[in-house]
């Protein structure tokens, strides 16, 4: 339904006039306490201060499912989108409107996998993420071979495209923060999800 | 890049020799082993390094922020037994912000000033550090809150029993507008994140306090969500501010 | 012109939220609702376990599951049904994309209230329920829908539009 560029004006339409604003590092600086935070409260077995990366990447992820899962509510109701009719145009509603509504950032959608019926698979590559902007990962050897610092968006997209029967795998494939030179999350639809049935129907 | 990896064995430095000396020997650069790593290739570069600390930041949506200050209360919630327990962790979670908020807004500033950096002349305009009581409670709330909201803080007050207590209200602290407090927790303002926020700035200008803390402003009709951000200085900063005032200190 | 009551069903078909408002008139409500008319039921969810409620809440959801099929089935993958009459009241229904299945019970005379139950979730669940920090993401067994704001917007907000007309 929504084309490319219809999802584009009403990214820019919702952001302008029905989202309220607030500055961009008062985020990125909150956001730095959580990974901070979980940085030091898990750490490996047997170790006092050795993160346990993986954990930490778990936990943002299961942070950005709950979000997400409130996120879509507030999402739909400002924006008014209705049902998408394709993965494909899921995607451009995630980058255009989604990303643009809540983060002013409209990350890339590229590298498509597969087609209507098989498994499909899309990439979001972002030119800018203000979740990492004053980011320098700690010189410890591990931090830029095991973090993803931005792992909570992964979490937030899984929960809620599950609110709107999508079952997707994400996770960030490259990220500048490691040396890469982009950052870009692989997002998979695994499939859609049937309606639940109530207990007593069988 | 191959040149980096062919080290040629370079002799031994040789030992230092101050005394017999009239110049300091500069040793050779020891080789530089990098161990984080960034991306150097591309057309645009955009990694922290490269970018000017003073560009204006930009904006994002409060929700989003609103999602993330929600998650934060939800994690310290989940390991507190107390609201106070919760406050002190939300004060903790601010802390470091507040550190690196006077550091950023003092170089802003400079930057922004007529005579750029090393502008002499007094503080708030050059981006020197305030080193007078009323500087640092007049950056706070000022420059500290439009930093962070876009707009200054509503009121600073002086306690009228202690000497050493001031008050920083606002209206509606902007990082409450989503949160809904259970009846059972009234007592708790996670506006103590701020207080937080606050503290780091006063120890890092080197005011150094017993803490700051945010209480709801009681039986305000007009502002449901008024909150009142308690400043207590240490005793040794209330006498430096003595010592200054008695010797004629201008500032 | 009055209503009688009104629920909150998640995508788990589970009854999430459940009110029941004091007749503004003296029409009979349909059986089971609001039993004398002037009660004001509104308890949480969780806490109201008398069977009686919850086969309420069970034919209810019924109604709509198979209403609801029947409508795409005849209608296309996208159609909803709004609302149905009997001689005793009118179901409306209002379902968003996250499946979230608002459901309101009021007297027959009453016109459409799609615009109404989109409003009670776009501005009041959605502002006080979903964005409140404390409260469970999901809402299992109604925990965190019956918040103070949520309650009180919801009865300015019913008082509003079904304020009794002169």
């Amino acid at each position: 339904m929504a084309s490319s560029s219809k999802a584009a004006r009403l990214g820019e339409e919702v952001w302008k006039s029905r989202v309220d604003k607030i500055n961009a590092e008062v985020l990125t600086l909150t956001y730095g306490t959580i990974v901070a935070q979980l940085c030091r409260d898990l750490t490996l077995p047997a170790t006092a201060n050795k993160t346990d990366y993986a954990a930490v990447n778990a936990e943002l992820d299961r942070m950005g499912y709950n979000i997400g899962l409130r996120l879509i509510e507030d999402f739909l109701a400002k924006s008014n989108t209705g049902t998408c009719s394709s993965f494909r145009e899921t995607a451009e509603v995630i980058s255009k409107v989604g990303f643009k509504m809540f983060l002013n950032v409209v990350p890339q959608v590229t590298n498509w996998q597969g087609v209507e019926g098989k498994p499909q698979a899309f990439g979001l590559v972002f030119e800018e993420n203000p979740l990492a902007e004053f980011v320098e990962y700690p010189d410890d050897g591990r931090a830029q071979d095991e973090l993803w610092y931005s792992n909570i968006l992964c979490g937030v997209i899984r929960g809620a495209l599950e609110m709107v029967q999508m079952q997707i795998e994400a996770h960030f494939v490259t990220d500048v923060l490691r040396g890469n030179d982009t950052t870009e999350m692989r997002v998979t639809l695994v499939r859609y999800i049937e309606d639940e049935m109530p207990p007593d129907d069988e | 890049m191959p040149a980096a990896t062919t080290t040629t064995a370079a002799p031994p430095p040789p030992p230092l020799d101050f005394k017999n000396s009239d110049t300091i020997p500069v040793l050779p650069p020891s080789k530089h082993q990098p161990s984080l790593r960034y991306p150097s290739s591309g057309s645009h570069r955009k990694t922290i390094y490269d970018r000017s600390l003073s560009r204006p930041p930009s904006a994002t949506s409060l929700p989003a922020f609103a999602y993330l200050f929600n998650t934060l209360i939800t994690y310290h919630h989940a390991k507190s037994g107390s609201v106070s327990d919760i406050e002190t962790r939300l004060n903790r979670a601010g802390y470091p912000i507040g550190v690196k908020m006077l550091d950023l807004l003092l170089y802003r500033q400079a930057a922004a000033a007529p005579g750029g950096f090393g502008g002499a002349g007094k503080s708030g305009a050059s981006g020197a550090r305030p080193t007078r009581l009323l500087e640092l409670l007049q950056f706070v709330h000022g420059t500290l809150w439009r930093g962070l909201f876009g707009r200054q803080a509503d009121a600073l007050e002086q306690s009228t029993t202690k000497k050493n207590e001031y008050m920083i209200v606002d209206n509606e602290p902007v990082v409450n507008t989503y949160v809904t407090i259970p009846r059972e927790m009234s007592q708790l303002n996670c506006a103590a994140f701020v207080a937080g926020v606050v503290e780091g700035v006063c120890d890092a200008a080197g005011f150094g306090t017993e803490g700051v803390s945010a209480h709801w402003a009681e039986g305000e009709e007009m502002w449901p969500g008024k909150t009142i951000f308690l400043l207590r200085f240490r005793e040794e900063v209330m006498e430096r501010e003595e010592g200054l005032k008695a010797g004629g200190g201008g500032g | 012109m009055s209503v009688f009551s009104f629920y909150i069903f998640d995508r788990h078909t589970e009854c999430i939220y459940s009110k029941r408002f004091a007749a503004s008139n003296n029409a009979p409500p349909p059986r089971g609702a609001a039993g004398g008319g002037i009660q004001n039921g509104d308890v949480p969810a969780s806490l109201r376990k008398a069977s009686k409620d919850l086969d309420e809440t069970k034919l209810i959801f019924g109604t709509i599951f198979s209403l609801r099929r029947m409508a795409r089935q005849l209608g296309g993958a996208d159609d909803q049904f709004l609302s149905y009459r009997t001689g005793e009241y009118k179901l409306h229904y209002f379902e968003t994309p996250t499946q979230l299945k608002l459901v309101m019970l009021t007297s027959p005379n009453v016109g459409n209230m799609r615009t109404v139950l989109h409003q009670i979730w776009a501005t009041l669940f959605v502002e006080y329920v979903v964005k409140s920090p404390l409260a469970p993401a999901e809402h299992t067994g109604g925990k965190g829908v019956a918040n103070e704001l949520f309650e009180g917007g919801l009865e300015r907000f019913m008082e509003a539009v079904f304020r009794p007309q002169q």
